[in-house]
């Protein structure tokens, strides 16, 4: 057992040593800040029709709890689903195949290491939540309890069930990110979805947010007398809180089928990796694959005279980046498994035969962020696949590299979004189109400047999957392409923020590169 | 052409230094570098590269300081490093056509030029598979064709034979004594009998400096007639170990035949022709 505990230890020490770990750290502390928007804030987080509660111990407790419970549960999937890959990266896993551990040893000490990393996160949130209680709260008492319950009772057994998910999907689909990403949005969606209305139905909440929100919302009816649904909104939703009606927020008292089923969560983890773990390959994926792929090259006939350098032909200096700008885009356009460019043509039909409202503001985010993958290696493939030597030591890596890289992945991003773009041309329909082009270099860039600043691939892909779920929701502020209407300055405001974020990614690379 | 590295220092930590007030010139020809892990030979190669820049000290390449123009060096630069990757889903005319245009070379013959180099180091038939099929040998020899892809005037080369075959070995060393006499080869190796038998020069580094530096020969008089072999019981092994430098040992029917360097020889020894690996490991033990 002790040896069991030594492996989740190591484990957990390996992924949050690193750039990337502290990188999202900071992120999740920032937004952990907008959790509880400061009072004279421009937005909500959650609002029961025209009513936010007072500024209270529980009020603190309970909404960062929901909020965690949700977007950690949403962005936490993409921070811990590679915790097998990198043992197949790093060869390690070729080690622990040839150790007595189980499957099922395995994957559960993977299951907890991700549940730790998470926990790690969900420990600044809480401490944040506890800082934004004294920075704002309205003259009520500090009850530690109330923060502390919601937080034990809400958002650990959500996360644990998270990071049971990533590991099933990993020994499932390991092979196929982009399938993994898609099947979890689905997954994420269909529990968002489901509105449970009695104590048997909110013990199936995998989240528990909705037996919070159904007592919030009871809360307020019992306010307002109103007898119909009060128009609930959980999110970041353009409002003044402060012209927002109070009301008094006391916490809940679970039900003891509702904890129960908490409980019950840990165990069904338990059982789920069990029931996986027969699946698990077991680091023999070479064998597997070669039957499929390329088989490994046996070399035929070797030349064994001198080689006479004098006799290769002179080449001519040629500092043009076209030839950077095809490979680049062809790296791009190989990456991943052939068949899911089917998604992509699919998306891409999608885009020429829908209604054009539905193709731009639904099918153009969603085909985007199947690009995720694509994007995020941009600028970090140099480091992952160690051709930063070659890469780094080039002729003018910046005024060069970098620019190819950029516009390859802007040529990506508009060549999948191009049925859209012509058809809004031959509609006439002009004035979507920059915003659509402006949207494309935009997340390019976004992708870039994270790639380099986080050195990693993560925290691209988990703001591109936060962003994309925004963009399905409507959420104005985070309509990077014109989906939705917009004030007439907006095309100036994407210019600008292209602008400034290519140039701190300009920068930082060269700064960079500099160290 | 002319490398020099002035008074050059890299500090990675307030008291943790990868080089130390390194100096050294570097001309036409081979300099093989030696030093046991940890010396600083990466750190330098990295330097010289412009993959790092130094935190006190100058490079120059011909008088041009390529700390602040790195893109001088790199317009000349050949380099294969130790442990460097590919591109795993190009094949390789598609690798090395990327490496030349990240080098700023191209034009009608490129296409000719790559045949030619695949040809010459056996890679033709892979050619059009993708790289990451190949094995270590032919990786590294994809590693070796981009470093000659420009006609670098400045090559270096870590670690370069690691992952060949012994022909191979022997063909890679010609071609670098064919290409030094055109430009600076810095060669940095264990393998020391790849650097005996090439280099024009030797470096030997430990601790971040530079501990001696010469043609072979020189390097080698530091331990003539300081070379002995014995053979002894398996029981003195270990306190004879503590008071010589041992080179190689070799079992023989339950005694074992030393090889070792000593000012003061025990008994029975016979004297033995001293060669680079022992000069080597003399300076590196006793510096």
């Amino acid at each position: 057992m002790k040896s069991f505990f030594i492996i989740i230890k190591s484990d957990y020490l390996q992924r949050t040593r690193s750039y990337a770990f502290s990188i999202t750290l900071c992120a999740s502390l920032a937004i952990a800040y907008t959790f509880v928007p400061e009072p004279n804030a421009s937005y909500s987080t959650i609002k029961i029709g025209d009513y936010v509660g007072f500024y209270n111990s529980a009020w603190f407790g309970y909404v960062t709890a929901i909020m965690t419970s949700i977007f950690l549960s949403l962005i936490g999937f993409y921070l811990i689903n590679s915790g097998i890959k990198k043992d197949v990266e790093t060869k390690v896993g070729q080690i622990v195949a040839t150790t007595p551990i189980s499957n099922f040893k395995y994957l559960f000490s993977k299951v907890l290491s991700n549940f730790l990393v998470l926990l790690s996160i969900t420990f600044l949130v809480f401490l944040m939540s506890l800082v934004l209680f004294f920075l704002y709260h309205d003259d009520f008492s500090f009850e530690l309890f109330q923060f502390i319950k919601p937080y034990l009772i809400i958002t650990l057994p959500a996360l644990f069930f998270i990071s049971v998910i990533a590991v099933i999907f990993e020994v499932l689909f390991g092979k196929y990110s982009v399938l993994q990403n898609v099947l979890f949005f689905i997954f994420f969606s269909s529990l968002m979805v489901f509105t449970p209305k009695t104590d048997a139905a909110f013990s199936l909440d995998i989240f528990g947010s909705k037996i919070v929100i159904h007592e919030l919302e009871e809360t307020v009816r019992g306010i307002t007398n109103a007898e119909k649904e009060m128009d609930l909104t959980i999110g970041y939703i353009l409002s003044n809180a402060e012209q927002a009606k109070k009301f008094q927020f006391e916490g809940i008292d679970f039900p003891m089928s509702f904890i129960l089923s908490r409980l019950l969560i840990f165990l069904l983890g338990v059982v789920l990796i069990a029931l996986t773990s027969p699946f698990f390959h077991r680091f023999n994926i070479k064998e597997k694959s070669s039957n499929k792929k390329s088989k490994p090259i046996v070399e035929k006939t070797k030349i064994n005279k001198e080689i006479i350098l004098t006799s290769f032909p002179e080449l001519r200096i040629n500092y043009s980046i076209s030839a950077l700008l095809k490979t680049e885009f062809v790296l791009l356009v190989r990456k991943g498994n052939k068949w899911l460019w089917l998604f992509n043509v699919i998306g891409m039909i999608l885009l020429a035969v829908l209604p054009s409202k539905i193709a731009h503001q639904m099918v153009l985010p969603v085909l985007w962020f199947l690009q995720v993958s694509r994007l995020s290696d941009l600028t970090t493939k140099e480091i992952t696949n160690n051709t930063h030597y070659f890469a780094f030591t080039s002729y003018k890596p910046i005024g060069r590299l970098l620019i190819s890289q950029l516009l390859a992945g802007i040529a990506l991003m508009l060549l999948v979004a191009l049925p859209l773009i012509i058809r809004l041309g031959l509609s006439s329909n002009f004035s979507n189109i920059p915003a659509i082009i402006l949207g494309g270099i935009l997340i390019v860039i976004f992708a870039v400047l994270l790639g380099i600043l986080s050195k990693g691939k993560k925290l691209f892909e988990v703001l591109f999957f936060l962003i994309t779920y925004a963009n399905i929701n409507r959420i104005p502020f985070l309509d990077y392409f014109g989906g939705l209407k917009h004030h007439p300055l907006f095309l100036v405001k994407l210019a600008l923020l292209i602008f400034i974020l290519a140039g701190i990614s300009l920068l930082l690379r060269k700064y960079q590169l500099k160290k | 052409m002319q490398l020099e590295i002035q008074n050059v220092s890299k500090r990675y930590s307030k008291d943790k230094f990868g080089i130390k007030d390194f100096s050294i010139t570097v001309e036409k020809g081979i300099l093989g570098l030696l030093g046991p892990n940890g010396a600083g030979k990466s750190s330098l190669l990295k330097m010289i590269t412009t993959l790092i820049k130094p935190t006190d000290g100058i490079i120059t390449l011909n008088k041009n300081n390529i700390v602040k123009d790195a893109n001088y060096m790199r317009k000349q630069l050949g380099f294969l490093p130790q442990d460097f990757g590919v591109y795993p889903n190009l094949n390789a005319y598609e690798f090395l056509e990327y490496m030349a245009a990240l080098k700023g070379v191209g034009g009608k013959n490129l296409k000719l030029k790559i045949t030619q180099l695949l040809e010459e180091l056996n890679l033709m038939d892979a050619a059009k598979k993708p790289i990451g099929s190949y094995s270590g040998g032919m990786k590294q020899r994809m590693g070796i064709a981009q470093a000659l892809l420009n006609n670098p005037k400045i090559l270096i080369l870590d670690e370069p034979t690691v992952g060949l075959d012994p022909e191979e070995r022997v063909r890679f060393r010609n071609l670098i004594s064919d290409l030094a006499n055109d430009c600076i080869v810095i060669l940095s190796s264990h393998i020391v009998s790849d650097i005996d038998s090439i280099a024009d020069q030797v470096a030997v580094m430990k601790n971040g400096k530079l501990i001696a530096k010469g043609n072979p020969e020189d390097i080698i008089k530091n331990v003539n007639n300081k070379v002995f072999e014995t053979t002894i019981d398996k029981e003195q092994f270990s306190v004879f170990k503590a008071q010589q430098i041992i080179v190689s040992t070799k079992r023989i029917e339950g005694k074992i035949l030393i090889r070792y360097i000593s000012e003061n020889h025990v008994k029975s020894s016979v004297k033995k022709q001293a060669n680079l690996e022992d000069a080597y490991l003399f300076l590196t033990k006793t510096n």
